[in-house]
């Protein structure tokens, strides 16, 4: 999973960052507005994490441009103030949801988790596709009932997969959401890994929960029960 | 509350006026008329006399002595003396009344004899005097030396075309005076209403300010009013000024405070050992002083009365926003009044008198906790009371028991500790009602949940203006210790 961190506290970003990357994100951290818009634009997150009051273009502002401009991706608005001012403006503009400071970095992550959840259409943070069924906030899978064993990347490989159901994932768009930058990039890895994913969900070969799209990469083809 | 009472007891400065000009002309021009009425009948009467003493002259000058005894030629220069009913008649007598002669249109007429009233003149001397009501008579001695005897010369006339004369003067004054009574009292009403137009002017502006239609009284006014009015929106301005600039430093102080805690917070909380408890424990501590101390501060009323902000709409915006956020739950808000039309004429104007930023906090706070709380449903409703507004905010949740309503409302004590907030929220909502002289209280929804009443002083929109002079404000003596 991809996020956008836009938060102008240096200390902050970089223990959000940690704490993020430590689980698993892709996290991108711009530490004002305008580089804020600029991520926004020129890639593709699965959310949003933004301050309300940052430098150069605020926090409510920023969500709006992105809002103008159909970028839909989800937004968590971070904000030091108690007064309802700022969360009724940050949600009017677009937020789909706000946290107060000082918080918990669980809380950031439930929160982050919901949200990308919420806009992949479920519900509940246990998806249920077919016989698969995905614990997102206990990162277990189990196939009709029977755990599952995955490594950390495997299960954020599948997850990714099963909330974009239906829709060809390409593996340079599985790449840029599972991988941060500075890492090794060989497209062959996500070959390998969705093989072994495949094996570990469907070892006897007639579920084929992933299935390949000539030319344009993998879809999670189970129908959710939700 | 002085305002009813100074309605009753003093007079508006129109009317001041207005009695006061009116005693005053009425004075003026009712001794201006005494006072010519008095000199014009003194006129009068002085020129009846001496009309009547160049009628005794006359005859003086008409008579003859013929064998020591006295004749009157029968022409007279007063041709009325000789027209018998002419209202002018003369005699002449002795000092013993004995009539001499009496003038032709003295004969045959009620008048026979020199009036009796009137007192024997000295020689030498004209007496004048009314001696009926409808007569005035002179009478004049002479001493005829020829004759060694006085003799006395009655004129007597009657009055009635002198009465005439006054009568139609007094006509004419009063209908002079009554004009200029008139044209003054209009004068003076354009005067007293073109004079106190500023002040009225300052008045209805006020009002609007207070209705929140203005935001200063102008200054369009005359020299008098100019420093007052001056010195009125500089007043506004400042003070809209300072709760900008106190709201503004509140918000600028939590954000400083809050950033560091949150960072502080994360970093010591996976630490080990004794002392990262400690801090651990001291943080949250702090945590929750900043925020219980900036949301006190944050609330301040204000010195102006603030303009009616409509309750519904605003709920309804903030049970939108809160939606999305809670779209998860798929909680079922219904703010009524909002949609229903039947309930729309009575409910959707219901407005408080408190400043939006306020309103919106304990609002927020009060919905945000129906829809954590909820199940399925939020209700939302406003009702009027005596002095204000009751907002009712209610869930389908489990409810506050009512042993522990007291401690949830004591600012900042908390029900349930599970929930992180929810003291602080209803602390802010606290602290706002106490501002505002309000009445926050808990009670059980039909819904199934709690239903908190969030009562504050207000009234419709529309005028603004209470139907009731005493206007009962929901616990009224908490005014003085509002505004921490």
């Amino acid at each position: 999973m991809r996020l956008l961190i836009v938060e102008d506290e240096p200390l902050l970003v970089a223990q959000i960052d940690k704490f993020l990357r430590d689980r698993g994100f892709v996290v991108d951290m711009a530490t004002d507005g305008e580089e804020g818009l600029y991520f926004a634009r020129e890639h593709s997150f699965d959310a949003a994490v933004i301050d309300i009051g940052l430098p150069r273009l605020d926090g409510i502002a920023l969500i709006k441009t992105m809002r103008d401009e159909d970028i839909t991706l989800p937004a968590l608005i971070l904000t030091a103030r108690s007064g309802w001012r700022d969360k009724v403006l940050g949600l009017e503009a677009g937020a789909d949801d706000y946290l107060t400071k000082p918080f918990h970095m669980e809380e950031l992550l439930a929160r982050i988790q919901a949200l990308i959840r919420r806009s992949a259409g479920y519900a509940s943070p246990v998806l249920e596709c077919g016989p698969i069924r995905l614990d997102t906030s206990r990162k277990e899978v189990r196939v009709r009932g029977a755990p599952v064993a995955l490594t950390a990347f495997e299960y954020r490989m599948l997850e990714y997969l099963a909330l974009h159901p239906g829709q060809a994932v390409s593996k340079a768009e599985l790449t840029d959401h599972l991988y941060a930058q500075d890492q090794d990039r060989d497209s062959n890895v996500i070959e390998v890994f969705v093989g072994r994913l495949r094996r570990k969900l469907d070892p006897g070969g007639r579920l084929n929960p992933i299935h390949t799209v000539r030319g344009q990469g993998y879809r999670f083809a189970l129908d959710r029960a939700s | 509350m002085a305002k009813p009472r100074a309605r009753l007891g003093a007079p508006s400065l129109q009317s001041r006026l207005l009695v006061l000009t009116a005693l005053v002309l009425g004075t003026c021009l009712g001794a201006v008329g005494w006072v010519l009425d008095r000199s014009f009948k003194a006129t009068v009467r002085a020129a009846a006399e001496q009309q009547m003493r160049a009628t005794a002259h006359g005859i003086l000058g008409a008579a003859d002595e013929r064998d020591e005894a006295l004749a009157f030629a029968a022409a007279l220069a007063e041709p009325r003396l000789s027209q018998p009913h002419s209202g002018l008649y003369a005699f002449v007598t002795d000092t013993a009344r004995a009539v001499l002669w009496r003038s032709p249109s003295a004969v045959a007429t009620g008048v026979s004899a020199p009036p009796s009233l009137l007192r024997q003149p000295a020689p030498g001397e004209a007496v004048f005097a009314k001696v009926s009501a409808s007569r005035f008579a002179l009478g004049y001695t002479v001493v005829w030396e020829t004759l060694g005897a006085a003799l006395t010369i009655w004129v007597v006339t009657d009055w009635g075309p002198y009465r005439g004369r006054i009568v139609s003067f007094r006509r004419n004054i009063a209908i002079g005076l009554a004009g200029a009574a008139l044209f003054f009292a209009l004068v003076l009403l354009t005067a007293v209403r073109w004079g106190l137009a500023p002040v009225r002017r300052m008045v209805a502006r006020i009002r609007g300010l207070e209705a929140g239609e203005t935001t200063t009284i102008g200054t369009d006014y005359p020299p008098e009013l100019a420093g007052l009015a001056a010195n009125l929106n500089r007043f506004i301005a400042h003070e809209r000024d300072s709760r900008e600039r106190y709201r503004r430093a509140t918000d600028d102080l939590a954000h400083s405070l809050k950033t560091p805690l949150t960072v502080v917070k994360n970093a010591v909380r996976e630490l080990p050992g004794e002392d990262a408890r400690v801090v651990r424990q001291e943080v949250a501590r702090m945590e929750e002083t900043v925020a219980r101390q900036l949301a006190r501060a944050a609330v301040a009323r204000p010195a102006l009365p603030c303009a009616p902000l409509p309750v519904l709409p605003l709920a309804a915006r903030l049970a939108r926003a809160l939606q999305r956020a809670y779209v998860d739950k798929g909680v079922a808000v219904e703010v009524v009044g909002e949609t229903t039309p039947e309930s729309a004429d009575s409910q959707q104007n219901l407005a408080v008198r408190v400043d939006e930023p306020d309103m919106l906090d304990a609002l927020g706070n009060l919905i945000e906790n129906a829809f954590k709380y909820s199940r399925s449903r939020v209700r939302i409703r406003a009702l009027a009371t005596a002095g204000g507004v009751d907002t009712v905010v209610e869930d389908d949740g489990d409810g506050i028991p009512p042993p522990l309503r007291a401690a949830v409302l004591r600012r900042g004590g908390r029900a349930d500790t599970t929930k992180a907030g929810q003291g602080i929220g209803l602390a802010v909502v606290a602290e706002i009602t106490a501002t505002y002289g309000g009445r926050l209280a808990i009670a059980s929804s039909d819904l199934g949940g709690a239903a908190l009443h969030l009562e504050l002083p207000g009234g419709r929109t529309p005028a603004a203006k209470p139907s009731r002079a005493s206007g009962r404000t929901p616990g009224g003596p908490r005014h003085a210790q509002g505004g921490v």
